[in-house]
C-alpha cells in the first residue's frame, strides 16, 4: 500500500497492536507483506497482502509470440526459474503434438535438478538467517552461486536460462561440462557435513524450528499444499514419480518424507531431497554421453508459428511444489490464454495466514521461509 | 457412448451425472477431460471428492471466449489414490458474470476464485473473500478480459515524455544513438504507430546511416 493511501483505523482500546512484515523484509523471498496483529508476543491475526510483484505475465503472454514467452516465464519465480520454462514448453508441445528427442529430455532433467539444488541451498540460507544464524546464509548463497556458474556455462544465463524451446533445448553442452558438474556434485555433497554441523543438527536451530508452524496432513490436503511441505506431513507424493514427465520414470530416486509437519520437518525433507537430486544428476551425467540424437525436433518457423487450436495442462515438480501451466491456443500465433499455477499460491496465502496465527512474533519469518513461499509465483 | 475401457470411477461418474461428456481420456497419460453443463458441477465435485478420491484441486483456470460471450472455467482435480488428473470444463455466460463458489468443497478454490474475480470480474457466490488481493490499487476494468487492451489503456492514461537530455544530444550529434522507430521494428507491439518522442525528427533514418551502424 502506498503511504498516501494509508488510512488510520481507530481501534477500540486493547492490548493488541498491528505490525507490518514487509513488503520489504529480509525474512521474505521477494516483496510480500503480512499484516499481523499481536498481543504481547503472540500473533492473534494475520492477513497476507500480495501484489507487490505483479507484472501481469498472464496478460503479457497473450500479446507475445509463442516463442517470445520463453523469455518471459522464468521471471515468474526467481529462485527456481528453470521449471517454468520447461513446464511452458511441455504444455506447448502437448498442444502442437511435438515429440521431444530423448537427449533433450535428459538435458532438461539435468537443468531441472541443478535448479532444484540451487533453490534448496538458497532456502536453507534464508531459513537459517530467519533464526539468527548468518553463516549458513552466506554458505547457502555462496554454494548456490557455484551452481549458477555452471548454469552460465551451460545455458548462457546465470539465473534465467531461456534455454528451452518447444521441441527441445537450444544448444549442445559445452566440452567437458559433465565432468565439471560431477565435480560440483562431489563438492556439494562434501559440504553437507558442514551444513549438518552448523545448521541442520545445530541445537539452536532445532530448538527454534521444532514445533513451529505445524501443518497436519489432513489440513495440508485440504489446503491444496504440495511439494516438500506436503511430504513433511507424511504423504509421499511427488509429481516426478506419480505423474512422471520427461525421463523421470527411468531414474532411480526416493521420495523422502517426514511425519512432524513443522518447520524442522520441512527443512529435513528439503535436505533429503537435495541428496536425491545429487543422485539424479549423477545418473544423468553417467547416462548422457551414451544418448545420442538431436537436441530438438523440427518446429515450424517460430516467428510465424500458428500452434494448432487446443488446450493442455502440464505440470512439473518444482522445488516449491506442483507447478502447473494451463495453456489454450485458438490456432493463432500467440497464446489465447496461459494460466500459471504457482505452487506458492497455496502455501503463501491461506496456509501461511493460518500457521502464523497463534504462534509467536519471532517465528513469523521462519514459518514463511520454512514453507518456501515465493511471492512472484503468487502475484505473477 | 460406449463405456468400455473406462475405469470404474469414470463409468460411475458418467452414469450418475446428467449431461456429462467425456471429451478426451488418456488414462496412460493420466489425463481426462470432461465437459459438463454448469448446473451439475457441484454434484460432480461431490462425487469425485467423496467417492473417488479426487481430493486435490490443482487449479481453476478461467478462459475468456469473448466471441461467444462465455467464460470457460476449468477445474483441475487430482486423485492421490487413482493417480489421475480430471479436468472439468464448464461454460458460464459473461453477463451477468456470476457463478457458485466451490470453496466449501475445496479450500484452494478460495485463492483461485478471488483471482478470477479480480482478473475477469466473474463473481463467485458464497466465496470466502472476494476482496482484491493483487490489484489492490487498481480502479480500471478487470484486466484479463479480452476487451481490455493494455496498450490502448496506456495510450489513453499516460502521456509520452519528451526525453532529450544534453548527453544524448551530444551522442546524436557525434553520429551515434540511432533509434529504430517502433513503426520499423519487426516485432513491435506498436507497429504502425509513429514514434511520439520525435526520434525520426532528431535523426532521420537513411540507408547509409543504418548501414554504418551495422
Amino acid at each position: 500500500m502506498r503511504a498516501e493511501n494509508y488510512q488510520a483505523i481507530n481501534h477500540p482500546p486493547s492490548h493488541a497492536f498491528e505490525l507490518n512484515f514487509g513488503p520489504n523484509h529480509p525474512g521474505i523471498e521477494g516483496n510480500y507483506a503480512l499484516q499481523v496483529k499481536v498481543e504481547g508476543d503472540t500473533v492473534v491475526q494475520a492477513h497476507a497482502d500480495g501484489g507487490y510483484l505483479h507484472r501481469g505475465f498472464e496478460k503479457l503472454m497473450e500479446q507475445r509470440l509463442w516463442i517470445q514467452n520463453i523469455a518471459l516465464v522464468p521471471r515468474i519465480c526467481v529462485p527456481d526459474p528453470s521449471p517454468m520454462e520447461v513446464c511452458y514448453s511441455m504444455a506447448v508441445e502437448q498442444i502442437a503434438d511435438i515429440e521431444v528427442p530423448e537427449r533433450a529430455q535428459w538435458v532438461r532433467v539435468l537443468q531441472l535438478e541443478l535448479s532444484r539444488i540451487a533453490a534448496h541451498l538458497f532456502t536453507f540460507g534464508g531459513h537459517a538467517a530467519t533464526t539468527g544464524m548468518y553463516s549458513p546464509m552466506f554458505w547457502g548463497v555462496a554454494d548456490r552461486d557455484l551452481i549458477l556458474d555452471l548454469f552460465e556455462e551451460f545455458t548462457g544465463g546465470r539465473v534465467y536460462s531461456i534455454y528451452n524451446l518447444p521441441g527441445g533445448v537450444r544448444r549442445e553442452l559445452p566440452e567437458g561440462f559433465l565432468q565439471r558438474v560431477s565435480k560440483m556434485m562431489d563438492y556439494i555433497e562434501s559440504r553437507l557435513q558442514d551444513y549438518d554441523d552448523l545448521f541442520f543438527a545445530n541445537r539452536v536451530f532445532v530448538r527454534r524450528a521444532k514445533g513451529v508452524g505445524v501443518l497436519q496432513q489432513a489440513e495440508a490436503l485440504e489446503m491444496g499444499v504440495t511439494g516438500p511441505n506436503l511430504r513433511a506431513t507424511g504423504l509421499p507424493f511427488d509429481v516426478r514419480r506419480d505423474d512422471p514427465y520427461l525421463v523421470y520414470e527411468q531414474l532411480d530416486f526416493e521420495v523422502p518424507v517426514e511425519e512432524a509437519g513443522d518447520a524442522w520437518a520441512r527443512t529435513l525433507v528439503r535436505r533429503a531431497e537435495l541428496v536425491e537430486s545429487l543422485k539424479i544428476v549423477r545418473q544423468v551425467v553417467k547416462a548422457l554421453p551414451d544418448i545420442g540424437g538431436a537436441l530438438r525436433s523440427e518446429i515450424p518457423n517460430p516467428l510465424a508459428w500458428n500452434v494448432p487450436a487446443g488446450e493442455s495442462y502440464a505440470r512439473v515438480e518444482s522445488s516449491k511444489g506442483e507447478l502447473g501451466y494451463y495453456v489454450v491456443s485458438d490456432g493463432g500465433e500467440k497464446p489465447w490464454r496461459v494460466h500459471v499455477r504457482g505452487p506458492s499460491s497455496m502455501h503463501a496465502v491461506q496456509v501461511l495466514e493460518s500457521l502464523v496465527t497463534g504462534g509467536r512474533i519471532e517465528d513469523v519469518a521462519q514459518t514463511m521461509f520454512s514453507l518456501d513461499a515465493c511471492p512472484p509465483e503468487v502475484d505473477r | 457412448m460406449s463405456l468400455d475401457g473406462f475405469t470404474p470411477w469414470l463409468q460411475a461418474l458418467t452414469q450418475r451425472i446428467e449431461g456429462l461428456v467425456i471429451s478426451g481420456s488418456d488414462l496412460e497419460k493420466r489425463r481426462t477431460r470432461i465437459d459438463l453443463p454448469a448446473d451439475h458441477l457441484s454434484s460432480l465435485l461431490e462425487a469425485a471428492k467423496g467417492e473417488f478420491g479426487f481430493v486435490h484441486l490443482s487449479a481453476i483456470s478461467c478462459v475468456d471466449w469473448i466471441d461467444v460471450g462465455e467464460f470457460e472455467l476449468v477445474y483441475h482435480l487430482w486423485s492421490y489414490e487413482q493417480n489421475q488428473l480430471l479436468s472439468i470444463h464448464i461454460r458460464v455466460p459473461r453477463e451477468p458474470g456470476r457463478y457458485q463458489s466451490v470453496v466449501d468443497l475445496y479450500r484452494p478454490a478460495g485463492f483461485f476464485e478471488r483471482d478470477i474475480h479480480e482478473m475477469y470480474g466473474l463473481y463467485f457466490e458464497g466465496a470466502l473473500d472476494m476482496e482484491k488481493f493483487i490489484l489492490t490499487e487498481w480502479n480500471g476494468p478487470p484486466p484479463m478480459r479480452k476487451e481490455f487492451d493494455s496498450e490502448a489503456f496506456v495510450e489513453e492514461t499516460f502521456s509520452w515524455q519528451e526525453y532529450n537530455p544534453q548527453w544524448l544530444q551530444e551522442i546524436v550529434a557525434a553520429g551515434g544513438g540511432v533509434v529504430t522507430p517502433p513503426s520499423q521494428q519487426r516485432f513491435s507491439q506498436r507497429k504502425g504507430i509513429e514514434a511520439p518522442w520525435g526520434a525520426e525528427a532528431r535523426r532521420p533514418l537513411s540507408d547509409e546511416n543504418t548501414e554504418d551502424q551495422r
